[in-house]
């Protein structure tokens, strides 16, 4: 297998059987964010994007883009749960949700503008956000956690 | 629509899983960058992105003038999470299983 660099603009996109706004309450409450963000509980404000771990400590902390619910969402990141990562320049977290026939969604997210911070690229990429996602998936199409020990 | 059909469709072909291998190295990539890497006439790279797009493999996204192709890797993760753990999983219980059986009778 070739080594990976990770890369600046990351995309993912999915379809989830859900309304667009069953899928903005799950992404911006952290009553739903806990069940499938790595335990986080993540509250996306008009102004702000915060995410606290278990015990309370802060996650991510940054400022609100965009705020159009259900259809866009568009936050700063910075990796605050790792304090090498929090070292690394702000990113960019775009959510956009289209609704499809036969009540789909699909869903993409776009983590961009991490040119100047290639170990939070890293530590985002493949596994990372695709667990949060498959999570997302799972939560709201089963009801179920995908993977508990996680969350 | 979320068809796993399209997926493995638009992977049972060298050319498409050349086009991600090349994705996978390095993202963001026009149509002439990804031309250049094929011995293939433009319109043949371009219907071969179309199968991989409507697969939702590869995401198309504007900068500018250019239309940059990016890799999906979500699609995959869902299949592998589908089909391969469930049948791996399957496999080790069942050796798991044999070795049990084999050694109670030996």
């Amino acid at each position: 297998m070739t080594t990976m660099t990770a890369q600046a603009t990351q995309v993912y996109q999915l379809f989830i059987k859900a309304t667009p706004e069953a899928i903005w309450d799950a992404i911006t409450k952290p009553e739903f964010t806990i069940r499938y963000y790595h335990g986080a509980r993540v509250e996306n404000t008009p102004e702000r994007h915060r995410g606290y771990g278990p015990n309370g400590e802060v996650w991510g902390d940054s400022p609100t883009l965009e705020y159009d619910p259900p259809h866009r969402l568009v936050h700063a990141w910075q990796s605050l749960y790792s304090p090498e990562l929090a070292e690394e320049p702000e990113s960019r977290v775009s959510w956009e949700i289209e609704p499809q026939e036969g009540g789909y969604c699909l869903l993409t997210v776009t983590h961009d503008q991490l040119d100047g911070s290639p170990k939070t690229a890293e530590s985002v990429s493949g596994p990372g956000w695709m667990m949060v996602l498959s999570g997302l998936k799972t939560l709201l199409e089963t009801g179920d956690v995908l993977d508990p020990d996680r969350a | 629509m979320t068809d796993d059909d399209q997926v493995f469709k638009a992977l049972a072909d060298p050319t498409r899983r050349y086009l991600l291998d090349r994705l996978f190295e390095h993202d963001g990539r026009t149509l002439t960058e990804l031309e250049s890497e094929l011995e293939m006439t433009r319109f043949g790279v371009m219907k071969h992105l179309r199968v991989l797009e409507d697969a939702h493999l590869v995401v198309t996204r504007r900068s500018g003038r250019e239309k940059l192709h990016y890799l999906n890797p979500v699609p995959i993760r869902l299949i592998h999470d589908r089909w391969i753990d469930k049948y791996t999983e399957h496999r080790v219980a069942a050796l798991a299983d044999l070795k049990t059986e084999l050694e109670e009778t030996a």
